[in-house]
């Protein structure tokens, strides 16, 4: 009954505009007073070690950091002219070459509304000019940019391993299938729309572009090799025995630094869309030769603490929130609530299918309302033990929860990725709807896939690190 | 959509957030060039610093204890907008108006929380009463010799030593100074909460919240789509 009241009150705060930070952390404040003995110390205990205490989440800011420095403009473009010279002569082949950047980016940042953003305002307005629908382009977009938490590197995946102690490079490898998966997916639906509405293709501009698009986009794309190799591990070259097989040598958190180090120095020395060797639009940026001194002014150039900045910013909201639901966690866990719900459920009979779609639906519904990440933080641990005793994977279930906030994101009326679609397009929110509910479809077929046939999101992981061992 | 990003209008007022600005962009730098620097560190020459992971750590929680006052400052932080945005003006206000009292008692309550929970370790007082503090507490047991686990003192330990341990010796940099930012970054927030409030009670501001992460983004695209 406890309970009720609690969700209650999170529930009553969000709806009326407060933040949803202070929603979590005020009712769980207020539970505390009203039915415990924990101390107002212990509460602020925890939001300061949501973040000293949490190596895991570390990969959070950096994560965020390397997305910064690649949404810089540049990369977003040679992405997309790379998919379209790959996929562009195809019928509706600018929208499937959409599809393909968005799939890319993703691979690059962590978070879909930064995908729709980037990808989106190149693609939709270049859509329109060849003839597309404003409405079809807008639905594309925002349907292929809920890909950014599926593939990884996610911050949604890292959010999921901390709250459930499992590993992250777990979960990105298990989000590799699923991500191309539901990508060919959407491509195929699009290709069959195009076939059937007869939509304009463009030229095939031969071999030769693809080579040169691929090369300009080469440094770009090498991130996604830095972090999945620093991870997972490379092929090497050793004097001694010629090829072999290196092993992962960093952790997500070291890859995700590594990485922003990475995108911080291509985005300035290499593209120089940003920092002392930027010209402004149009004009060619200078060479290193022209310019020396910038090997030093470019780490503390206004543009770097620009990206500094505004990945902080993002860090700080994020964080915000992911602190103040560990608080309401540590609420529900010393009440015992996942037990007592996981009892419950059992004592009904509830098989897996049956809770599958449960855990679908509840993460349905909150993630109209809530910031995916945080949602994560919270019913997390409620349906994990359950899921263990049920004998579902922990790395299945975190796949199925990711895509749920997918589709969450695209559900009217407050999915996120509508909000912004809507505003990057400068079309109605409703118009938005409509124009994603075709593909919204595919994603609903796709989460029905991935929720009953395990072995897509558990295929890779398994293969490669060897079955999940569970310690309760 | 909601929310206004009202520019500091006086010199002070772009000073003090350019010091803010700075400092949150300062500390995530610190923290990427301190982790790189140990992946560095490993791989050329199989050594570390020691100290590196503990750092990092209490740097992530400075960058967000402090930035969450800034958050507030300039409506960042993120919420539902769609009941608000979609009930009269009237209404409006007054439930923007309760929200924002609301997240007064979170200040206050989580500012009563991060003294209590700072003060041993700052040689201080904690406050009695359980919800409204209602004194100081003289029993509090002074935890002021409690340090870090690894992380060197650069500068000032003889400072230290006199000031707050009675003299005796500090190996490592003692606890009060990182958790030094949950009062300070707290108490800033509930500053700027109550600022946001009274501007929302003049009518200067609209929300508490924006509802995407990506909104100033998407205001700097937006050009690209517009029908002419």
């Amino acid at each position: 009954m406890d309970v009720v009241l609690l969700f209650g009150l999170i529930i009553g705060m969000l709806l009326i505009g407060v933040p949803i930070a202070v929603s979590l952390g005020l009712s769980s404040m207020i539970f505390l007073i009203a039915f415990s003995d924990t101390s107002l110390g212990s509460v602020a205990q925890s939001l300061y070690q949501a973040m000293a205490g949490h190596y895991t989440l570390l990969a959070i800011p950096f994560f965020v950091l390397a997305s910064t420095f690649m949404s810089t403009g540049g990369v977003a473009k040679r992405i997309i002219r790379f998919s379209i010279a790959c996929v562009g002569h195809l019928q509706g082949g600018l929208a499937i070459a959409g599809v393909l950047a968005c799939m890319m980016f993703a691979a690059l940042s962590g978070s879909s509304p930064a995908t729709v953003v980037a990808i989106g305002s190149i693609v939709i307005a270049a859509m329109r000019q060849v003839g597309y629908t404003k409405e079809f382009a807008a639905g594309v977009i925002c349907n292929a940019g809920t890909l950014g938490i599926l593939i990884p590197p996610s911050i949604v995946m890292v959010v999921y391993a901390s709250a459930t102690d499992v590993s992250v490079g777990r979960m990105f490898l298990a989000g590799v299938i699923p991500g191309i998966l539901a990508g060919t997916m959407l491509m195929v639906a699009i290709y069959i729309m195009a076939r059937i509405k007869n939509m304009p293709k463009g030229e095939w501009q031969g071999w030769g572009e693809i080579f040169a698009s691929f090369k300009d986009a080469v440094w770009g794309l090498m991130l996604i090799v830095i972090i999945m190799g620093g991870i997972y591990g490379h092929p090497w070259y050793s004097f001694t025995d010629g090829v072999i097989w290196s092993p992962g040598a960093f952790t997500p958190t070291e890859a995700a630094a590594v990485a922003s180090v990475y995108a911080f120095i291509v985005a300035t020395f290499i593209y120089r869309d940003m920092g002392p060797l930027y010209q402004g639009e149009g004009n060619a940026p200078l060479s290193l030769f022209q310019n020396p001194q910038a090997l030093i002014i470019g780490w503390f150039h206004r543009d770097t603490m620009k990206a500094l900045f505004e990945g902080g910013k993002l860090t700080i909201t994020l964080m915000f929130i992911i602190a103040n639901a560990l608080i309401l966690k540590h609420v529900l866990t010393d009440e015992q609530i996942p037990q007592h719900i996981a009892e419950a459920m059992l004592g009904a009979g509830m098989g897996p299918v049956m809770f599958l779609i449960v855990v679908n639906v509840i993460l349905l519904i909150g993630g109209q309302f809530m910031e995916p990440s945080g949602l994560i933080v919270i019913v997390a641990p409620l349906v994990f033990p359950i899921a263990i005793s049920l004998g579902i994977d922990p790395i299945h279930l975190g796949i199925i929860m990711v895509v749920n906030m997918e589709i969450g994101m695209i559900t009217p009326p407050v999915g996120l990725n509508l909000f912004v679609t809507s505003g990057v397009a400068g079309m109605p929110m409703m118009d938005v709807v409509r124009a994603a509910l075709p593909f919204l479809g595919v994603l609903f077929i796709f989460l029905i896939m991935i929720t009953y046939i395990p072995v897509i999101s558990t295929y890779l992981p398994n293969t490669f690190m060897g079955p999940e061992i569970i310690i309760q | 959509m909601s929310g206004t990003q009202d520019a500091p209008s006086s010199r002070f007022g772009r000073f003090i957030s350019h010091i803010e600005e700075t400092f949150i962009a300062t500390l995530l730098g610190l923290m990427v060039m301190v982790t790189f620097a140990n992946v560095v560190l490993r791989y050329a020459f199989g050594s570390s610093l020691l100290w590196g992971l503990e750092v990092v750590l209490i740097l992530f929680a400075w960058l967000v204890l402090f930035g969450i006052s800034y958050g507030f400052k300039i409506t960042a932080h993120l919420g539902v907008d769609a009941i608000i945005n979609m009930v009269g003006s009237k209404l409006r206000k007054s439930l923007v108006m309760l929200s924002a009292i609301l997240c007064i008692a979170y200040g206050g309550l989580m500012l009563k929380g991060a003294w209590d929970f700072w003060a041993p370790f700052g040689g201080a007082q904690q406050t009695t009463g359980r919800v409204i503090p209602t004194g100081f507490n003289e029993k509090t047991r002074n935890q002021a010799w409690y340090e870090t686990d690894q992380v060197p003192i650069p500068f000032g330990r003889t400072f230290l030593e006199n000031t707050f341990n009675d003299g005796d010796e500090y190996e490592k940099i003692p606890r009060f100074i990182p958790y030094f930012i949950l009062p300070f970054g707290v108490a800033l927030m509930l500053l700027r909460i109550v600022q946001a409030t009274i501007a929302i009670a003049r009518g200067q501001r609209s929300s508490m919240i924006v509802s995407h992460e990506a909104e100033e983004a998407v205001a700097d695209v937006a050009h690209m789509n517009k029908d002419a």
